[in-house]
C-alpha cells in the first residue's frame, strides 16, 4: 500500500481550437481499494476539473467507462489500481470517434449496429393483454439472457484487429446480438434472413477469428463459441442453398 | 432523424461464404499437403534409399506430375481468396501493428505472423517449386532427372538456395501451424474450454514439424553429393 | 440557436421514458428521447433485483391477487401514497410484465418440481407445479407477503432496458444521447418543450414540443454517498421545479440502504445478513443485538440503517480515506457458501474492493438509494401547474410509492407509469393544438444562453470552484437530511444550505469549459441542486413526524392527525426557500392507515385530538 501512482492520460478536446492531442501526468497516492473510477474522480475534483471520461453506474453493468488501460481495453470502474503497476496510461478506445479526452462515442456505433442487425424480435404474433403468457423454457430463457448480457461497452470492437482495418465490420458484440434472436423462438427469422444481415465480410466471413474480443469481454460473454456456431451455421446455410430444390 | 451513418447495408449475395469455404478448404488441403510432403522429404533421415524409393513410387504412379500442379495451383487460390483478408496499404499495416503492439494480445500477433509469412511463402516456396517441379539444373553435375535425395541435397547445399530454405522452413511451419489453429478456432472446433490445450497442441505441433524439418535439412548439408 | 420540433418530447431514456415514447410511437406521433447517455446506460440498466406484479405462477406466490400486491403497497408506504394510483399499478403490472415478454425480455420461468430455498441461513423445500411449467417465475424480495418479483437471471434491469430499446429502434423512436435538458419552456401555462445543451459540443439546442416528459431517475447524486449512477442529479426535477409553477413532492422522502460498499457505494445485497452475516465495529464486534435484541441484523432496512448511523455517531466507526464505515462479516458462512450462494456478494467485492470475503471484512455504511419525491403529478401522469408536461419514474411523484417504497416496485412502476403516462401523452396529442410563441421562446433561450455565456466570459474568475460548493452541499445533507434527522440540525442545515445556493450561484470556472468539459455541465446544474438539496432539508424541517424513511428523532411517532398528507414545494423565482403546500395523501383510504407490522413505532391516529394549546 501507499503507493504513488502516476497516471499518463491522453488528452484532447476536439472542440477546442487551441488543444492538441498530448499526455497528461498526474501523480496520486493510492488509498484502501482504489478503482479507476475512485482515482479519476478525484484528479478530476483535486487536480484538473476539464478532464473528460465517462462513468454512469460505476458498477460494470452499464458499459460507460471503457477505456484502454496499459494496452488493454476494459472497463475503468471495474480495475483496481492495485492489479496495475505504479505507472497507469490511459488512452481513449480506438476505433469509436473521439468526444473528448478518455470519452469516446460509443453510442452512435451501437445504435448503428442494432438498427443494422435488426435487434428485436420479428413476429407476426400479436400481443394480447387479455391472455397469459406464452410459456417458455426455463434453460432457454438462461441461455438468451447469457446472450443478453452484453454491456456494449465497445471492449470487444476497438480490441477487435479486423475491425481497426475495417469501419465496416460488425464486431463481435454485433455478432453476439443476432446469435441472441437466432436462438429466441420468439423471433421468426428464417436462417435466410440471418444470413442476409450477417453473411458477408462485414459480418461473420470478415471475421479472422483473432479472438482479442473474447480476451478481452468484461463480461465473459461466450464470444469465441458463438462466432464459431455462427460461421458454421451461416457456411451450411449458403452451402444448402446450392442444391436448387432448396432454392 | 439520420443516424450518423457510419456502414451501408451489405447487398445479401452468397460469395463471402462460398469464399470462406474456399479460403478455409485451400488451406486445409495446404495443411495436409505439408505435413505429407515433410514426412515425405524427412525420409531422407532414414538414408537416401527412403526418400528415392518414395520419390520414385511418386514418380512412376504420375502422382507428382499429377500433384505438382494442382498444390501450385491450391497455392495461388489460397493465396487470392488470404489476399482478401491482407493488409496491403501502408494505412491498414501501420494500423495492423500498431494495434498488436498496443494490445499485446497473443493471438493477434500470432495472425500478424502469419500475414508476414505468408508474403514470405508465397515468393519463396514459389521459386521452390518452380525449382523442383522443373527439375532445375542448380549446378550439380551428372544429376538425374526428377526428385532423388542427391538433387535435393544439391540444391540445398548450394549457396543462396540454402538460405532459401532456412527461412522458409521455419516460416511455412509457423504459418501452417497457426493456420491449423486458427481454421479449429473460426469454425468453432476449438472451443472456449479447449482453446488452452488446442494452442499448446499447436505450439508442440509448429516445435515438432520445425525439429524434424531441421534435422532434415541438416541431413541434405551434410550428404555426400559426389 | 438550432430548433427541433417533435410531437412528444421525452427528458430521459430510461425505461420510464422509452416505455412512453413506445406508446406515442405506435399511436403515430414523432417522438424524440434525450439522454445524458446512451440509451442503455440509463441507471434502470443497474438494477438486478427484479420487479413486482401479481402474476402468481411460483409456488411461494401462490393465491398471490393484485389485492395482495396492493397492501403490500400501502403498508410499505407507510400510507403515504395515492391509494388510487397504486391500485391502477397492481392490477396493471401483470399486463405489463407479459407485454415485456412478448417484447422479449427472457423472463425466467418455473420449472416444476421440488425446489430448496434458503431461508435465514435455513433450508426449506417447495414444489413448482406442473400446470404453471414455462409461466414467468418469481423471487422473493423484502417486504411482500408473497414471492412476487419477476426476474431475468441476475440483470432484470439489463435484460428489460435492452428490451425496451430495442422495441424503440424498431418503432424509429429517435434517441439523443449526450444531451443535457437544462430548462423547460413554458408560457405560463403550457409546456413547450425544452432548451437542451449537447454534451459533445456544448452548444444549446431548443427543442419544441407538443407534448414534454420528464422521466429523468432519481436525484441520488445531491447526497456524497449514493447507489445511483452518478449522471443521477436531479436534472429533470430541477427544470421542473425552476418553472415556479410545478412542485416537487415528498422530497423529504429518501431511502437508505444498510450496505453499500465503500469507496464506490455500490450495492450488497441484504441476502448477506439474511444468511447470517453480521455487522461489526471498528473494535471488531457485533452491536446490532444490543440495539435490536431480538432481530439484531436481521432487522428490516430503515432501521438497521438507523442503528448503524447512531453507531458510528458513538465514535464507533472504522476511519477511512473515504469517511467513516462499519465492517459486514461473512467469513464464518464459509467459502461454499459464499462462492455459490452469495456469488454476486463475492463478485462485487473482488472486483470492485479486491478484498476475499471468505477471509476479510466487507466495508459498508448506510448509502442513499431511492427518491420517493420528485415531480408531482396527478394518477394520468400530467404535472401540476403546466399543460403538456408529464412525469414518470423515479422522476416523478406519481405517488405509489408514499415515503417508502417496496424493492422491486419501483422498476415495475417505470414500465407501467411509462405505459399509462405514455397513453395520456398520446391522447393529449390526439387533441391538442398548441402554438409556440416565439418572443417567449427567445427569451428562454437568451437567458440560457446568457447563462451558459456568463461562466464562459469568467473563466479562472474569482467565484466559488464548483466542486467545493457541492462538497459544502454533501456535508450539509450528510448530517442534516440523512437516515436520522431531529430539527436542531435540520434549522442548521437549512440555513447553511441557503449560504451555500448563493455560494452556487457564483461560481467561476477553472478551466475553458469548451465541448464535453464537465466543469461547466456541474456549474449550470450546481444552483438547482442545491435547491433540490434545500426542498428535502426544508421539507424534512417541517414534517414533525417519522413515517416512511423519514424519521425525526425528536418526533418518533408517526402521526395520522397532522401528517397524512403530501408535502409540495415550489421554488418561486428568486425566492431563497421552498413555498411548502400540503394536500392529502390520498383521495380515499380503500386501506384506512393502520400498523405496518414491522418498523415498529409509536401511531397518533388521526381520531387522536389535538393537544389543547
Ligand atoms: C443499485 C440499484 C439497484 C436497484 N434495484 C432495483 C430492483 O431490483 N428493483 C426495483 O424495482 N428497483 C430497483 N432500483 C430502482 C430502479 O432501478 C429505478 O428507480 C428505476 O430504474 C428508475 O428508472 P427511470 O426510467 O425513472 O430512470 P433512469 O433509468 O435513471 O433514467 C433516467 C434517464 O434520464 C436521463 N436524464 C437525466 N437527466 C437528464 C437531463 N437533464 N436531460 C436529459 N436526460 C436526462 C438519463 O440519461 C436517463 O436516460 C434500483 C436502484 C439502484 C440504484
Ligand atoms: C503451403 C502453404 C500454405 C499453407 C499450408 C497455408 C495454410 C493456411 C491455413 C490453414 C490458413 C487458415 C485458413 C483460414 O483461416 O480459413 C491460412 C490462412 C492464411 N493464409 Fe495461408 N497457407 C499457405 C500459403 C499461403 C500463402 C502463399 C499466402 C499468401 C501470400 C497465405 C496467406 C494466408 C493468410 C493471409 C491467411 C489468414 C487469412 C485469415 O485469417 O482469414 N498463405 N493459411
Ligand atoms: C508440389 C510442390 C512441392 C514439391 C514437389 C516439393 C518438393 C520438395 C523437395 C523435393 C524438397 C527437398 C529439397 C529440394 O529438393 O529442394 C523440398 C523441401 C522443402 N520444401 Fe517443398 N515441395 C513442394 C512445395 C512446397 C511448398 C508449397 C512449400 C512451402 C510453402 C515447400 C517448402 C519446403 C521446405 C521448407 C523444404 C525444406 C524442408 C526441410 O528441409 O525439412 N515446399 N520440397
Ligand atoms: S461483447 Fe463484451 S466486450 Fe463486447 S461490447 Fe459486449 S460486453 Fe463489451
Ligand atoms: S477479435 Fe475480431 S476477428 Fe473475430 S474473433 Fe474477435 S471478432
Ligand atoms: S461506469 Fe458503468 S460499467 Fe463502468
Amino acid at each position: 500500500m501507499a503507493r504513488t501512482l502516476r497516471f499518463h492520460v491522453f488528452r484532447y478536446n476536439p472542440q477546442d481550437p487551441a488543444s492538441t492531442p498530448h499526455m497528461d501526468a498526474y501523480v496520486l497516492d493510492e488509498t484502501e481499494s482504489m478503482t479507476l473510477y475512485i482515482a479519476l474522480t478525484r484528479i478530476r475534483e483535486e487536480q484538473d476539473p476539464s478532464l473528460m471520461f465517462d462513468f454512469c453506474c460505476r458498477a460494470g453493468v452499464c458499459g460507460s467507462c471503457a477505456m484502454v488501460i496499459n494496452g488493454r481495453p476494459g472497463l475503468g470502474c471495474h480495475t483496481k489500481t492495485a492489479d496495475l503497476p505504479e505507472r497507469i496510461t490511459l488512452l481513449p478506445l480506438p476505433f469509436f470517434k473521439l468526444v473528448g479526452d478518455l470519452g469516446v462515442d460509443t453510442g452512435t456505433w451501437f445504435r448503428e449496429m442494432y438498427t443494422r442487425v435488426e435487434s428485436w424480435i420479428h413476429t407476426e404474433k400479436q400481443f394480447d393483454p387479455a391472455s397469459e403468457e406464452e410459456r417458455m423454457d426455463n434453460e432457454t430463457a438462461e441461455q438468451i439472457y447469457e446472450l443478453d448480457r452484453c454491456i456494449e461497452c465497445g471492449c470487444c470492437v476497438a480490441a477487435c484487429g479486423t475491425a481497426r482495418m475495417r469501419e465496416d465490420f460488425l464486431g463481435a458484440a454485433g455478432l453476439n446480438r443476432l446469435a441472441r434472436f437466432m436462438i429466441d423462438p420468439r423471433d421468426q427469422r428464417s436462417d435466410k434472413e440471418y444470413f442476409d444481415v450477417v453473411g458477408n465480410d462485414q459480418g461473420i466471413f470478415g471475421c479472422m477469428g483473432l479472438l482479442a474480443c473474447e480476451d478481452v469481454c468484461p463480461k465473459h460473454l461466450p464470444l469465441q463459441d458463438q462466432l464459431g456456431y455462427m460461421r458454421r451455421k451461416m457456411a451450411m446455410n449458403a452451402l444448402t442453398r446450392i442444391l436448387p430444390w432448396k432454392k | 432523424m439520420p443516424l450518423e451513418a457510419t456502414a451501408p447495408l451489405a447487398k445479401p449475395g452468397r460469395a463471402a461464404a462460398y469464399l470462406d469455404w474456399l479460403q478455409m478448404l485451400t488451406g486445409a488441403f495446404l495443411i495436409l499437403f505439408m505435413w505429407g510432403h515433410l514426412l515425405m522429404v524427412s525420409s531422407v533421415l532414414f538414408g537416401r534409399g527412403a526418400m528415392n524409393g518414395i520419390a520414385g513410387f511418386l514418380e512412376t504412379t504420375g502422382l507428382a506430375q499429377l500433384g505438382g500442379p494442382v498444390i501450385a495451383v491450391a497455392f495461388l487460390l489460397h493465396f487470392v481468396l488470404a489476399a482478401r483478408k491482407i493488409p496491403f496499404t501502408s494505412k491498414e499495416q501501420r494500423t495492423a501493428v500498431g494495434h498488436a503492439k498496443m494490445l499485446h494480445h497473443t493471438d493477434t500477433w500470432l495472425w500478424i505472423v502469419q500475414v508476414v509469412s505468408a508474403m514470405v511463402i508465397l515468393v519463396l516456396g514459389s521459386i521452390h517449386m518452380w525449382t523442383v517441379l522443373t527439375d532445375l539444373y542448380v549446378g550439380v553435375p551428372g544429376s538425374e532427372l526428377g526428385i532423388n535425395a542427391e538433387t535435393s541435397a544439391a540444391r540445398v547445399q548450394k549457396w543462396p538456395w540454402t538460405l532459401l530454405y532456412i527461412v522458409l522452413l521455419p516460416l511455412a511451419e509457423l504459418h501452417v501451424s497457426i493456420g491449423f489453429y486458427r481454421i479449429g478456432v473460426k469454425w468453432g472446433v476449438i472451443k472456449r474450454k479447449g482453446r488452452k490445450k488446442a494452442k499448446l497442441i499447436e505450439y508442440i505441433m509448429a516445435g515438432a514439424f520445425l525439429l524434424i524439418g531441421t534435422a532434415t535439412l541438416i541431413r541434405f548439408l551434410l550428404m555426400d553429393v559426389n | 440557436m438550432q430548433t427541433i420540433f417533435t410531437d412528444g418530447l421525452c427528458i430521459g431514456a430510461g425505461l420510464a421514458g422509452e416505455r412512453a415514447a413506445l406508446e406515442m410511437a405506435e399511436a403515430g406521433f414523432e417522438v424524440i428521447c434525450l439522454s445524458l447517455v446512451p440509451a442503455r446506460r440509463s441507471h434502470s440498466v443497474a438494477a438486478q433485483g427484479g420487479m413486482q406484479a401479481a402474476l402468481g405462477n411460483c409456488a411461494m406466490g401462490e393465491g398471490d391477487c393484485p389485492d395482495v400486491h396492493f397492501e403490500d403497497t400501502v403498508k410499505g408506504s407507510d400510507w403515504g401514497c395515492d391509494q388510487e394510483v397504486a391500485r391502477t399499478f397492481v392490477d396493471t403490472a401483470p399486463v405489463e410484465m407479459r407485454r415485456l415478454a412478448h417484447w422479449g425480455v427472457p423472463w425466467n420461468r418455473v420449472v416444476p418440481g421440488p425446489k430448496t430455498y434458503y431461508k435465514g441461513g435455513k433450508a426449506f423445500e417447495k414444489v413448482e407445479a406442473e400446470e404453471k411449467s414455462g409461466l414467468i417465475n418469481a423471487r422473493a424480495f423484502g417486504g411482500t407477503a408473497k414471492w412476487r418479483t419477476c426476474f431475468a437471471s441476475d440483470g432484470t434491469g439489463h435484460a428489460v432496458l435492452y428490451t425496451m430499446d430495442n422495441r424503440a429502434a424498431q418503432l424509429g423512436v429517435t434517441v439523443v444521447d449526450r444531451t443535457e435538458a437544462i430548462a423547460l419552456i413554458h408560457d405560463g401555462e403550457n409546456c413547450l418543450g425544452a432548451i437542451v445543451r449537447c454534451l459533445r459540443t456544448g452548444e444549446l439546442v431548443t427543442y419544441l414540443a407538443r407534448a414534454t416528459m420528464i422521466a429523468t431517475g432519481g436525484f441520488g447524486r445531491i447526497y456524497r454517498n449514493s447507489t445511483n449512477a452518478v449522471i443521477n442529479d436531479g436534472g429533470g426535477c430541477i427544470i421542473a421545479q425552476d418553472t415556479g409553477l410545478v412542485p416537487l413532492g415528498n422530497m423529504e422522502a429518501v431511502q437508505f440502504h444498510p450496505t453499500g460498499i465503500v469507496p464506490s457505494d455500490i450495492l450488497v445485497t441484504e441476502g448477506c445478513r439474511g444468511d447470517g452475516g453480521t455487522l461489526l465495529d471498528k473494535d471488531q464486534q457485533r452491536f446490532m443485538h444490543e440495539y435490536e435484541p431480538e432481530k439484531a441484523e436481521l432487522a428490516s432496512r430503515d432501521v438497521v440503517s438507523r442503528w448503524m448511523t447512531h453507531h458510528m455517531r458513538q465514535g464507533k466507526g472504522v476511519q477511512s480515506p473515504y469517511g467513516e464505515h462499519l465492517w459486514l462479516d461473512i467469513r464464518h458462512l464459509g467459502e461454499e457458501h459464499i462462492r455459490t450462494k452469495l456469488r454476486e456478494v463475492d463478485e462485487i467485492c473482488q472486483s470492485f474492493l479486491g478484498v476475499d470475503p471468505v477471509d476479510s471484512l466487507i466495508a459498508v455504511r448506510p448509502t442513499q438509494h431511492y427518491s420517493m419525491g420528485g415531480v408531482r403529478t396527478d394518477g394520468t401522469g400530467a404535472a401540476y401547474g403546466l399543460k403538456g408536461l408529464f412525469s414518470a419514474g423515479e422522476a416523478c411523484c406519481w405517488d405509489m410509492h408514499g415515503f417508502n417504497r417496496l424493492g422491486g416496485n419501483s422498476l415495475a412502476e417505470t414500465v407501467v407509469a411509462g405505459g399509462i403516462v405514455g397513453k395520456t401523452m398520446a391522447e393529449f396529442l390526439a387533441g391538442c393544438e398548441v402554438s409556440f410563441p416565439t418572443a417567449t421562446i427567445r427569451d428562454i433561450e437568451k437567458r440560457e444562453q446568457e447563462r451558459m455565456d456568463g461562466l464562459l466570459s469568467n473563466v479562472g474568475g474569482d467565484g466559488e470552484d464548483a466542486f467545493q460548493v457541492r462538497e459544502a452541499m454533501f456535508d450539509v445533507l450528510d448530517y442534516a437530511a440523512g437516515i436520522y434527522r431531529n430539527g436542531t440540525d435540520l434549522e442548521r442545515g437549512v440555513a447553511e444550505l441557503q449560504e451555500i445556493h448563493q455560494r452556487s450561484l457564483n461560481v467561476s470556472l477553472k478551466s475553458n469549459g469548451l465541448g464535453a468539459n464537465p466543469e461547466i455541465a456541474l456549474a449550470l446544474k450546481l444552483p438547482g441542486m442545491v435547491r433540490l438539496a434545500l426542498s428535502v432539508t426544508y421539507g424534512a424541517l417541517m414534517r414533525t413526524e417519522s413515517r416512511g424513511s423519514h424519521t425525526r428523532e425528536d418526533h418518533p411517532e408517526r402521526n395520522d392527525r397532522d401528517w397524512l398528507n403530501r408535502t409540495l414545494a415550489y421554488w418561486k423565482p428568486g425566492a431563497e426557500l421552498p413555498l411548502l403546500e400540503y394536500e392529502p395523501a390520498s383521495p380515499s383510504m380503500a386501506i384506512p392507515p393502520g400498523d405496518r407490522g414491522y418498523g415498529g413505532g409509536k401511531i397518533i391516529s388521526a381520531d387522536e385530538p389535538k393537544p389543547s394549546e
